[in-house]
């Protein structure tokens, strides 16, 4: 399969700007071989279907529905992993002056984890696209297939049910955590 | 607690806050050589399962253990019922999801359950003979334009009262029985078109109301009431009409609301609403 110089261009741009986030959408969802067989599913859809990929603002929520799609049929990557592993092992956690800081933000962290967890799949993936990938709610329409109105009030379920869960942990840290040490740890 | 101080806790937890910082080697895309490693395993991330439905190559046992119960409570209830007249719900009925939003509903019968736990058994059961309805999470509408008639059969843990003020209030526990949360709906600030009065509605005896949603109050920010299934519910409309059933099914509270937009809302879709509240039953 060949692609016309316009197309190889714009598969090349979107390829440059969008690897990341594509890639970095997967591995919050999947385990990280699945989430690069994804991520490299995504843009081969993409490249065979360069002509349906809408323009910005919609390019990047259109790889993430396509890369939802890919996710539940994993194939074979073409991405090498190179040093993720140890990338990844220290994200979200540097270095805090205070150990306990550390084991108190952990225990924390599983409880909003596991709260997270425990939505329904349907409104765990919008809270993840609106808090994670950071998309609009229209955009999440977007990837969701779904109205605005629905996004809408799915995100207020959620996090309706993601507050009862949370005001424990809410409390404990301000309880806990003096502000200064926990900017500190995050 | 806050949207914002939800999201920052969840924004805590993403185990890639920076995508920049993934190393992706920049080869040729697509001719890139198969090269997999297995020795990096990330299973510790929120929402990381992707499974397949367990449930799904078990469907038709489920099925067939579904329609065996269905009829064993068929015969069972044959044998044993008496002859005394009770509302009885739609037999056959199709289940609308807590999570449902939007999907058609072709004429027939439905229940929704309302608190979206299937541990229990209460339920609302109605039947659809009109066409153009769809799903709401636990209940139905019709819309017309930006307009829409519905019902909702829920089950209520907060209310927010006065409902109609900025910045909102913090949301109280609903009351616990339906006369306490009969009072402190008619008691948020709407303007009250049908004071409450005792009914006997839907199979039990509780108290009805009507209401009007005053000028400003239509808004997001204007939250009425919220519960396990329908967690948030606020009005589209100056002037939309909300009618409100409250019985004790049981021990347990549950709201009937049905509106619709006067001037607006066709007359034959609100009597399509009064249809389907006249089939209406709340079984424990």
């Amino acid at each position: 399969m060949t692609l016309q110089t316009d197309d190889r261009s714009r598969f090349d741009a979107i390829w440059r700007e969008h690897r990341h986030q594509v890639l970095a959408y997967c591995l919050r969802r999947a385990a990280s071989a699945d989430a690069e067989d994804a991520c490299a599913e995504t843009f081969l859809v993409v490249w065979r279907r360069i002509d349906e990929i809408p323009p910005a603002p919609k390019t990047l929520p259109c790889l993430y529905g396509i890369a939802r799609k890919s996710l539940s049929n994993q194939t074979r990557a073409f991405y090498r992993r190179g040093r993720l592993h140890t990338k990844l092992s220290n994200l979200g956690m540097a270095p805090a002056a205070d150990p306990m800081l550390v084991v108190v933000q952990r225990a924390d962290d599983k409880v909003v984890t596991d709260a997270v967890r425990r939505l329904k799949p349907v409104d765990r993936e919008i809270v993840m696209l609106d808090v994670w990938e950071g998309l609009s709610r229209a955009e999440i329409a977007d990837v969701m297939g779904m109205t605005r109105a629905a996004v809408d009030q799915r995100i207020h379920r959620a996090y309706q049910k993601l507050s009862r869960a949370l005001v424990p942990v809410l409390e404990t840290s301000l309880l806990n955590s003096p502000p200064a040490a926990e900017e500190g740890g995050t | 607690m806050t949207h914002e101080q939800i999201r920052e806790m969840v924004r805590r937890v993403n185990p890639i806050p920076d995508p920049t910082m993934l190393e992706i080697v920049d080869v040729p895309v697509l001719t890139t050589p198969l090269e997999r490693r297995t020795e990096m395993q990330i299973d510790d991330r929120p929402g990381t399962e992707v499974q397949a439905d367990p449930n799904r190559r078990r469907g038709p046992l489920v099925g067939i253990a579904a329609a065996a119960v269905i009829l064993i409570a068929g015969l069972v209830f044959f044998l044993t019922r008496d002859d005394t007249p009770v509302a009885e719900p739609a037999p056959n009925a199709t289940q609308i999801p807590a999570d449902d939003m939007d999907t058609p509903l072709a004429p027939g019968a439905y229940f929704v359950d309302t608190d979206g736990d299937e541990a229990s058994s209460l339920r609302g059961t109605f039947v659809i003979e009109g066409s153009g309805w769809t799903a709401l999470p636990s209940g139905a509408r019709k819309t017309f334009g930006e307009d829409y008639v519905s019902l909702l059969v829920v089950q209520v843990d907060q209310v927010w009262s006065p409902a109609c003020e900025s910045p909102a209030p913090d949301p109280a526990a609903a009351g616990s029985t339906a006369t306490e949360l009969a009072n402190q709906i008619a008691g948020n600030g709407f303007t009250v078109r049908e004071a409450l009065a005792p009914v006997s509605a839907f199979g039990h005896d509780g108290h009805h109301l009507v209401t009007e949603v005053p000028a400003g109050c239509a808004h997001e920010s204007h939250m009425v009431w919220g519960g396990p299934v329908f967690a948030g519910r606020y009005y589209q409309a100056d002037g939309q009409m909300v009618e409100y059933w409250f019985v004790d099914v049981g021990d347990t509270p549950i709201m009937v609301e049905a509106n619709w937009f006067p001037g607006s809302s066709p007359e034959e879709d609100v009597a399509e609403l009064r249809a389907v509240l006249d089939t209406l039953v709340l079984t424990p």
